[in-house]
This record gives C-alpha cells, structure tokens and sequence, in this order.
C-alpha cells in the first residue's frame, strides 16, 4: 500500500446516559464546529468537503432514512452524501477506500446514536434477527452473546470472578477519560452480586445505555498538512461476517475478528500484534468480550483469555485505558469510538490516560449477534 | 467541548410506532412451517456436497453454494441441548414472561443446533447434553412457534405411527458420520455379503453329518466357509450331544472357538436359541458373550414342522416374539454395541419393524434379514420379495435365506437386487444338484458362484463390518 489516509482531526460530545433534551442535530454541530475550528476546513466546491459520510441508525432513531435529519447540520447540500447504517467503524473503511480510489480527496465522516429514548434498546436488537426462525424467539444481542459467554468461559478459563475484574477496571480507567459515561466505581464482590440478566451475563457485565455524536475529517496523504500539523496514519482496515443462525457458526471460533485482523494486517505490514501494538481500544460489548477479542485480533494466545486477565494482560498491553465500550458508547458507533480514543492517545491528547510514544495502535468494532460481524482499524503515528 | 443546555421548557412527545406487515417466507421456509404446522413434523435441509444437514432450512449452502432446497430430511423431533441461556429480563420483544429459558438445541438428525424455548424444567436444573423434545403449538402462528417449546423428553416406552410410508422411502436424516459411512458403502455396492449358518437349532447330524456341535466342529467348519468366501457366520451352539443351548459358558465358549481359529470372521448369534427358551434365556447370553451381531426376530408366528405335500403336521410350535420383546432385545444389543440383524419372516415383521424403529434406538444402517419357506411363515415369491425390499427404511441393507429348496433361488434374487446372501447347514442341508452338502463351506462356495454371475464380490468381513456398520474391535 504506497497511499496513506489522514486522520486530520477528531471531535465528540462527552457520553450520556440520556441526553434527552438534545436532538440529535445539537448532538453532532457541536462536533462538526470543531471539525472546522481545529482544520479550517470549508465545504468550498474546489477545496473543501464534497463529500459526507454519516453514520446513524433508522431504528434506533425511530424513523426512516435517518440521515434526512442531519444533511443540512453536517453540510451536505449540493454534495455526496452516504450513510453506515452500521457498526460505524466501516464507514473508516468506506471513507479509506473514498480517497484511496481517488473518488475525493477529503471526507468528513459524521455519527450519532441515542440509546436512551427507545423504551428498550435490546428490542431493537431483536429487529436484527429474521422474522419467521429467530425473532419470535425473543432473540436479542444481550441474549446471543450469553450463548457466546457461556462456551467462550469453558473454552478459555474465563470465570465469573474474571469479567468481575474487567468491569472494575473499566470503570477504573475510565475515571481518567472526561469522554466516558460517568458510573460509580465497584468492587469485584458488588459485580459478581449484580443481578444475572443471561446467565452468565450480569447486569454489571454489560455496556451503558449511552447517546453519543462524533465528527471526524480524513483526507488523502498530500493534503494532511492542509489541515493539521499532526496526523494519525490509517495504515489498515479488514472486516468480515459470520454466518446469520447462530447454530450455524462456531460460537468462539473468532472466526470473522480473526479474518478481518488478517486483512487489516496485511494491508498495514502488522507482523506480530502482540508486539507491534502500543494502544489496543476493543469493542467490549460485556465483559467477556474483552478477552475473547483480545485473542481474536491476536494480541492473547488463544485459550488463554482467563490467564492473561489474572497476569494483569490489559494493563501490560495498553487494552481500553479509556474505559472501552463498558464505560460508554452506543451500540452503533462503539468501534468509533475505540479509533477516535486511539487517534487520540497517538496525537499525544489523551490526558491523564496516555500512553507516552505511542506509535501505533489498533481499534475493532464489531456489530450483530454474538460477534457476527468484525471490523477493526490500523493507525499510525 | 463545552455542553451547556438550558432545559427548562423542554417538551418531549412519545413515539409509537408499530408496523404490522405481513412477510412471505420464501418457498424453503413456506414448506418448513407448514410442514411442521400441518404434519407436526421438523425438516432440515441437506447439502451431500459438505454432507451437512441444515436447519432452519435455506434455499443454498453457505460453505459451497450448492443449491440444497430440495434436499429435504425428515428430522426427529428429540434432540440434545449445546447451550442454553436464562433470560430474567423482560421485554416486548421476548415471548414468555422472565425469567425464561433459550436454548440451542441440535435436533436428531441435524448437524446445526438451533435457537427455542426450553420448559418444563426448573432454569437451574437445566444442563448442556440433556434430551428434550418439540411440544408443538395447538394453533399455528405461521413461525417458528409452531413448535410451541422444547421440554425435556420423558422417559416411555410407546409405539407411534411411523413418519415415512413404505412406498415412499424418504430420506432419513444422518449425521455426518453416518453420511461418511454411507458414502463408503456406496463405493462398496459391488461387494456381497455372505454368511454361513452353520447349524441351527433344528438340524441334526442325522439329517447331514456335517453339522456341528461342539466348539471345535464350529471352529473348523467356519474357518472353511470364510476361506470359500463368507465374510459373517451365524451360530446356535449346541450342546455335545447336539441340542440347542442358551447356556452362556456353552455359547461363550463355541464364539471364542470360532474367533480363536479365524479371528477376521464376524460371529453372529441368534437370540432365538432354540424352541422353548424363555426371552430373558435368549437375550442374557447376547448380553453376555456380546458378539458384533445377533439375530433380532419381529413377529411371533408359528414355527413348525410340517411336511409339504401332505400337509401333515410333525411338531407344532410358536415362535414368541412380541413388540416388546422386538423393542427389549433391539435396545440391549444397541447398548450393547451387538448389531441387530433384523429378521423378517414376512411383510408383518418388517411393518412392526418400521413401527418400532420410531422410538429412535436403531444405529443407521438397519440390517434387514429376509426369512424364506419357514412352516409358519411365508414361501419364496419373487414378488413379496421386491415387495419388502421396497418397504424397507432408507440406507437399510438387506440379506436373505430360505429354508431347504428356496435357499438358492432366494440368494439369487437377493444378489441380482443388490442385496446379500446367507447360505447354511441351519436353512438347507443339499447342494443344488440335490448331494448332501459337504458342509455350509460347500454352500458358500456356491453362492459365490452365483455371485461372480453377476458381476459381484465377495466383501471381506473388514468390508461387511463397513457395510454393516459394525462398530470397530
């Protein structure tokens, strides 16, 4: 790969349980005016931003084509406009392939989900699922993983006591991340006494009801400097699906995280990720997930996911300083907002958490049932 | 960046939006539902290219792209849990009320586990591995909640009309093993199986002198049949003075004999014994010995002596073999690892075969014996012959032998249709050229003659054992 990706800035509005006096046209101006502080960029037909790409969700907004509701806040009048409908980490992907095909030179990419204002967000997950075989079934993304959770633990020694410690930790982190959900902190004893809500899948064990909005500008390797004396490289991207049914599919094979790192890899000249990563940010949806992605993208041997929390693996290897997914983030954009917080920590801009040198990092997103779709990111300084 | 709102006077209004919408389920998933709605009966599709046998059903493989959607299995409906969850939430979207159990569960005949409802058990006593079953919905809902739940099977003994019509074999639904295995023997249709019955319960050395009585006769005498060709020999052990036994040393002895002298031969025993046994005499000796195979019998029906022509009757007897002793005996040599060799004396043991054979017990593939000329049972008719071949259960093999002058027409047929051949001192005691027989060795060698007319080999008992299904020793 001769061409680089720039990711000339980055913006949020700080987490929220329920940011239910904001629409979510305020949730992403916010971010969009800091785009244009921070890069100076205009939406000039010659020079500035031609093209959009947006990520949101028709459901989870409770109306059809929900990008109509943000065309004229992100600037897209008289320009392209493409929405992800998706785990927003493949719109990185669609905007990569954008400037790197020659298609335009600078995208602004733009999300926002609110989970707060559907009277239950796994409801919308059950939309996921096909309407005759799985959906009268109730099935729902809480509901899938727990099948996941429960082969995953057997599988690589994972026990209660060990998600007990990933949530700890996460709240732990993410007291030094102001973008986080603000949570209490809690004792290992107070999660493993949380309620049950899929066995083995705890109430504590899982990801906050989260609205959140982002902004980010890319361009191509030549007009970085245009924009922004300091930018992150998007040196890889992969992603791939598993199979729909989940009796179809190996539950802990990681089969597509595993396919999608090989990608991104290849595409970046990763040799060895246990080594080459200074800043790992993955999509951990509920606790076990932590480790089960950490051995799919390679950074764990496999089967060993018990034994690297109890040798203290996040910290050693830099995995979700921010909080990760526990700590905040809707469902939507979750591997957004594991690249944003790497864009940060390599731009040397995130605060008491960061990770001095760091040079090269890896974010995953993941979306459908119990890991059916993977996708995760390559930056570097 | 700085989030500063004023919220006085905000207002907030609720959405509720709903969308009934009918959605078709495609031909594949039409004929599932209504399969199960109509004939309370789950089918799975199968692709033979990844031998896979899917469920819910769809129109394509995901692995190769075959198209698969007419490849439908007939699926039990009992399966095995691989997973489970218990959902102690609610929500609209979710179908009972928490806390509830989901389950991933991997029907009889299936190779993908799917997602249902697990009741009638306590969520904390539910285990990975337990055998549960559908309990179908009263009225239909046109999805997958036409099987209403999966509850854990009950432990009975009761005899349920059989899911596939004789005329119309369908496909059972296999394994993937077992779809190996098939594909094995197919590569193996040209191989004939033969067995020699050595001696029987009813023929006696006056009658040939060649029968054997003692360990060491049945020895020698299946070491002869084996070198003229027969891969299998079926033995009633005699006493020395040539009476049938069902004592267990006696019988034990007589099998080691066999195998000491010809290790390769399958030996198969008969749970018939000989007149007058009692069932538990008859089966405790399979038991016992536990041989690779053993006959299993299906129907009572008389079993006698009666001279043809004159229609004079010199001993009269009934064969007693009920469903339950058909059901007792198929179950203690399945646990047992002995093969059932499945005797059919007419179309009515065949039929309370088929019936039994729902309570799911029999290992793929069934080996059928088709029994001629007994007095008491049926005479050699070409025609009832094709007519119970075509009643067979898929994959089912068959072999067959006829008492006295319709041994060789019977193997004859039985090798031109692509079954196998069981020749003996126990059925016939001539050659065809009417000589008393040498030995069943000599029988042997002709039903091998009569194999290579057409086209046949004899199979190894390596190969009959592939064939047969016969467990690895």
């Amino acid at each position: 790969m001769g061409k680089r990706v720039a990711i000339c800035a980055v913006s949020q509005i700080k987490m929220d349980s329920d940011y239910w006096y904001m629409r979510f046209q305020n949730m992403l101006l916010p971010c969009l005016e800091s785009i244009v502080e921070q890069t100076g960029v205009t939406f000039d037909l010659e020079k500035g931003i031609r093209d959009i790409i947006t990520n949101s969700d028709d459901v989870f907004d409770a109306r059809t084509i929900s990008n109509n509701g943000v065309t004229d806040v992100v600037g897209a009048h008289f320009r392209g406009e493409e929405k992800m409908a998706q785990e927003g980490i493949n719109g990185l992907g669609y905007a990569m392939a954008s400037i790197l095909s020659g298609h335009d030179d600078v995208i602004l990419f733009m999300g926002h989900c609110k989970e707060s204002q559907t009277e239950n967000r796994l409801m919308n997950t059950n939309l996921a699922f096909d309407p005759f075989y799985t959906r009268p079934l109730g099935l729902d993304f809480l509901n899938a993983s727990a099948f996941q959770a429960r082969e995953y633990m057997k599988k690589s020694g994972v026990t209660d006591e060990h998600l007990a410690k990933v949530v700890v930790r996460s709240r732990k982190n993410a007291k030094k991340n102001p973008n986080a959900i603000e949570s209490k902190q809690v004792t290992l004893k107070e999660v493993m006494k949380s309620p049950l809500l899929a066995d083995p899948i705890r109430q504590l064990h899982q990801w906050p009801v989260t609205d959140w909005a982002f902004g980010m500008l890319l361009c191509c390797e030549e007009r970085a400097k245009e924009f922004t004396d300091n930018p992150v490289w998007l040196t890889g991207f992969g992603n791939c699906m598993d199979s729909f049914f989940l009796g179809d599919k190996d539950l802990t094979s990681n089969f597509s995280l595993k396919k999608a790192s090989e990608r991104a890899y290849k595409m970046a000249g990763i040799k060895d990720p246990k080594r080459d990563f200074d800043v790992v940010e993955l999509k951990d949806l509920f606790a076990y997930q932590l480790p089960m992605w950490a051995e799919g993208v390679g950074i764990v041997d496999e089967n060993k996911g018990g034994e690297w929390i109890d040798g203290d693996g996040p910290d050693k290897q830099n995995v979700n300083l921010s909080g990760g997914m526990l700590s905040g983030s809707p469902l939507l954009l979750g591997g957004v907002a594991r690249t944003i917080e790497c864009v940060l920590q390599l731009r040397g801009e995130a605060g008491k958490r960061q990770v001095k040198g760091a040079k090269r990092a890896i974010a995953q997103g993941t979306y459908g049932a119990a890991g059916q779709h993977q996708a995760v990111v390559i930056l570097e300084k | 960046m700085k989030q500063e709102f004023d919220k006085t006077d905000c207002f907030t209004m609720n959405g509720k939006l709903a969308l009934p919408y009918t959605y078709f389920a495609g031909r594949v998933g039409s004929t599932f539902i209504t399969t199960i709605r109509d004939q309370k009966k789950i089918m799975g599709v199968r692709c033979d290219k990844c031998s896979k046998v899917f469920i819910p059903p769809r129109q394509t493989c995901e692995k190769c792209f075959s198209d698969i959607r007419e490849n439908w299995v007939d699926l039990q409906n009992t399966g095995v849990v691989t997973n489970f969850t218990v959902v102690r939430y609610d929500g609209k979207h979710l179908p009972r009320k928490a806390p509830f159990v989901l389950a991933l569960v991997k029907l009889d005949g299936a190779d993908t586990p799917f997602v249902h409802i697990l009741e009638g058990i306590e969520p904390e006593k539910v285990e990975v591995g337990m055998r549960v079953e559908a309990v179908f919905a009263k009225e239909t809902t046109n999805t997958i909640l036409d099987i209403d739940h999966f509850a854990p099977v009950k432990e009975r003994v009761q005899v349920i009309e059989r899911p596939t019509s004789p005329e119309k074999p369908g496909k059972a639904a296999l394994s993937k093993d077992e779809m190996e295995r098939l594909e094995r023997r197919k590569a193996m249709s040209n191989k004939v199986i033969i067995t020699a019955a050595l001696s029987g319960a009813a023929t006696m050395k006056n009658q040939n002198p060649n029968v054997p009585y003692t360990p060491q006769d049945f020895a020698e005498e299946a070491a002869k049949c084996f070198k003229a060709g027969a891969a299998m020999v079926h033995v009633h052990a005699r006493e020395d003075g040539g009476m049938a036994t069902h004592e267990h040393a006696r019988i034990k002895t007589t099998h080691d004999a066999i195998k000491d002298k010809t290790p390769e031969l399958i030996v198969n025993l008969s749970s018939a014994v000989g007149m007058g046994k009692t069932a538990e005499q008859r089966i405790s000796q399979i038991v016992h010995v536990k041989p690779e195979m053993a006959s299993l019998n299906t129907n009572t029906m008389n079993f006698s002596i009666v001279e043809r022509k004159s229609g004079k009757i010199f001993l009269d007897y009934v064969f007693e073999n009920t469903f339950t002793m058909l059901q007792d005996f198929g179950k203690a040599m399945e646990e047992n690892g002995v093969k059932p060799e499945i005797e059919c004396y007419d179309m009515g043991g065949l039929d309370n075969t088929l019936i039994i054979m729902n309570q799911g017990f029999f290992t793929t593939p069934m080996n059928f014996n088709f029994v001629w000329g007994v007095a008491g049972g049926q005479a050699f008719r070409p025609d009832a012959f094709i007519a119970m071949k075509n009643a067979l259960p898929p994959h089912a093999n068959f072999t067959t032998c006829g008492v006295g002058t319709d041994e060789f027409p019977c193997i004859t047929l039985s090798c031109m249709l692509g079954g196998h051949m069981r020749v003996g001192l126990e059925d016939n005691i001539r050659t065809p050229k009417g000589d008393l027989a040498k030995g069943s060795f000599e029988l042997v060698e002709w039903a091998v003659r009569i194999a290579e007319i057409f086209g046949r080999v004899p199979a190894t008992p390596d190969e009959a054992r592939e064939i047969m299904g016969l467990r690895k020793r």
